[in-house]
């Protein structure tokens, strides 16, 4: 079957899940004590304006009507009306998702360029020092709470230091006057790069942990195979061995771990958005729940979820182009 | 028949146990496992005192020999560094060896009653999720079919919403406290044990004797229960111990958000976003509870990676 088939055929099965995350969503919010319109009118409110109110909205209707219309809007691509901001949801998440996207992106950049010679260099160098140093790295790196490396980096490079800015994120395309002490658009990139380091750093420890401990035990799975015993009795160069032979075999269990990490990443950038005060899609959905604000809260989550079907599709993808070998005919 | 499957069971139950023994033999042949599972005694011990202080004295031990974790000594002075610092606040005293926190509570018992929570929910949560996650995933292996794709999908489903945003959301519906905290983290480590569980299942449903088993008639609930499930549990020892870890940071991120344990009740991750506003002033204040948080989660994965080698022949290269 061709990538494109199976790409189609991936984005199809995304469907019901995606239903799934929005029927959630949507009963866990109803669930919810107080009514949407009570907490958008206030304490002051009467009788008369609750009633009047709810049935401007819709919220007099039955559960299933309020249900079915809520999938059909969706499905049309209107997530509704934020009762705190005043202005659509998916306004207000568009407006959100490249600060996220940037972090995101930023930090799986670092996570990969860091993890994989780290992993390597583990596999060829065995129960030596540098192994067990990076094996005490990502083990650490595994159990540390991302929101506390970030309050530590915070503390050395921001107060102590003062080498980097320790709040908000400067967006590459932020205008140029809005920026303190930039004259140039080059400017607003360096504050753009400055900014990024600590949260990247924060955010991506776990992933780039995570993705060395797998990246050393399946190098070190390919590199005790029968063919790569033969490239050395061949008396092939074992540079050329991990380049040539072992490295993008191993990368199979690699892209799948990868793609696992993002939910932990997704809810990671709450936690880091949260510490850098980082005005994103994480913050945002924090803000929601705090303000009762249930379109929004219902509209986040459930491109949360779509953030990571996609980013599971993209993992499926760059597995077929990795491996000659699989083929989707029949597959799940 | 009868008497021939006791004996098998008999059989298998005195085998599995000479397993359960020489696995422990040879974990503890493992130095770094074995200091793994003294640090977890001793996390757990104290949260065992914690807990014991807490729910069924009323803090009268704390009184009687520390401080009182949730009120401060009177004329207790707030923000003090740790013994042997000094800071615009005044100098450590070796009465408060990590300081003390806002409203001069002293960190050190604090972080101790902290461990109460950190304990009862890698406990709790990943209980309910294993056994949850282990019926689901056995039944789903085992019947395949449409019931496989029925719990198959809800299991993506629950996968799919990051966990943390899952939690939180179903705390904004139910309420903001330490059990909804706890139900929430379980919900989440259902999906990790049901394909975990299913994958061993598949496979071990092929296998003769569950074949043999069916031949003779056995039901299906006892060839689940009896055959199938404990055949496939080392791989669910291993992961129960690592997601206790990953349960232990999810809830402290939980409660950093104040999505956790309400104060005054300490918890870890709460005292870090209490922290968080002093981080100029009282650096060390936001040091100790990640500290705690960092050295009981590496001791769950440092154990589960040790078990791991022992269980998981296949991972032993």
């Amino acid at each position: 079957m061709s990538h494109l088939r199976y790409s189609v055929k991936r984005l199809l099965q995304a469907i019901p899940v995606l239903l799934g995350i929005t029927s959630i969503t949507f009963f866990l919010i109803n669930a919810m004590p107080g009514s949407p319109v009570e907490v958008m009118l206030g304490p002051t409110a009467t009788e008369e304006m609750i009633t009047e109110a709810s049935a401007r909205y819709g919220f007099d209707q039955p559960l299933y009507v309020r249900y079915y219309k809520y999938i059909l809007a969706v499905l049309g691509g209107d997530l509704g009306q934020s009762i705190h901001y005043g202005v659509p949801v998916t306004e207000k998440i568009l407006e959100r998702l490249p600060v996220t996207i940037l972090l995101l992106v930023s930090s799986f950049t670092f996570a990969i360029s860091v993890a994989i010679p780290l992993g390597i260099v583990s596999a060829r160098r065995r129960n030596q020092p540098i192994d067990h140093g990076s094996r005490v790295v990502s083990l650490i790196g595994v159990s540390t709470p991302n929101f506390w490396i970030g309050l530590l980096l915070i503390i050395v490079f921001g107060y102590h230091l003062q080498v980097l800015p320790s709040n908000g994120l400067v967006m590459p395309f932020t205008p140029i006057s809005e920026v303190g002490g930039a004259d140039s658009r080059l400017d607003v990139l360096v504050e753009t790069g400055r900014s990024l380091i600590m949260p990247t750093i924060a955010l991506g420890t776990l992933q780039m942990a995570a993705i060395s401990r797998i990246e050393r035990s399946s190098m070190l799975e390919v590199l005790g195979r029968d063919y790569i015993s033969l490239a050395r009795a061949f008396g092939v160069k074992e540079s050329v061995i991990t380049r040539k032979h072992a490295f993008r075999n191993a990368q199979l269990p690699v892209v799948t771990i990868i793609g696992l990490q993002l939910t932990s990443a997704l809810g990671g950038a709450v936690l880091t958005e949260t510490v850098f005060n980082i005005n994103g899609m994480g913050r945002l959905i924090i803000q929601a729940i705090r303000t009762q604000d249930y379109a929004l809260i219902m509209g986040t989550t459930l491109f949360f979820g779509f953030m990571f079907v996609v980013g599971t599709l993209l993992t499926d993808l760059t597995y077929a182009y990795l491996d000659p070998r699989v083929t989707y005919e029949g597959e799940q | 028949m009868s008497t021939e499957s006791a004996e098998t069971e008999h059989e298998q139950e005195y085998e599995s146990r000479v397993g359960a023994m020489h696995a422990f033999s040879r974990l503890l042949e493992d130095t770094s496992a074995k200091i793994s599972l003294v640090a977890i005694t001793i996390i757990s011990a104290m949260a065992l005192f914690a807990f014991v202080d807490a729910k069924l004295l009323d803090y009268q031990l704390a009184e009687m020999f520390l401080y009182h974790p949730l009120r401060a000594e009177s004329g207790a002075r707030p923000l003090l560094p740790p013994v042997g610092l000094s800071n615009q606040f005044g100098d450590g005293v070796l009465a408060h060896p990590l300081g003390t926190d806002t409203r001069g509570r002293d960190i050190a018992v604090r972080i101790l009653y902290g461990s109460r929570i950190a304990i009862q929910i890698a406990l709790v949560s990943t209980t309910i999720g294993v056994a949850v996650g282990t019926a689901v995933g056995a039944v789903s292996g085992y019947y395949g079919g449409w019931i496989d794709d029925v719990l198959m999908r809800f299991v993506e489903i629950l996968y799919s919403i990051p966990f943390l945003v899952l939690v939180i959301a179903f705390m904004a519906a139910f309420g903001r406290n330490l059990t909804y905290a706890m139900i929430g983290v379980s919900i989440i480590s259902v999906p990790i044990f049901a394909r975990l569980i299913r994958s061993e299942v598949l496979s071990i449903r092929e296998e003769t004797y569950v074949e043999a088993a069916q031949a003779a008639g056995v039901k299906d609930r006892n060839i689940l229960l009896r055959h199938v499930i404990p055949n496939s549990f080392a791989p669910v020892v291993v992961q129960t111990t690592l997601q206790m870890g990953t349960n232990i940071l999810i809830v402290a991120g939980l409660s950093f958000l104040g999505f956790g344990a309400q104060p005054p009740t300490p918890s870890w991750g709460q005292m870090l976003s209490i922290a968080r506003n002093y981080m100029l002033p009282a650096p060390w204040f936001s040091v100790w509870p990640g500290l705690a948080i960092l050295v009981t989660v590496m001791a769950f994965n440092i154990l589960g990676d040790g078990l791991r080698d022992i269980l998981d022949p296949r991972l032993n290269d």
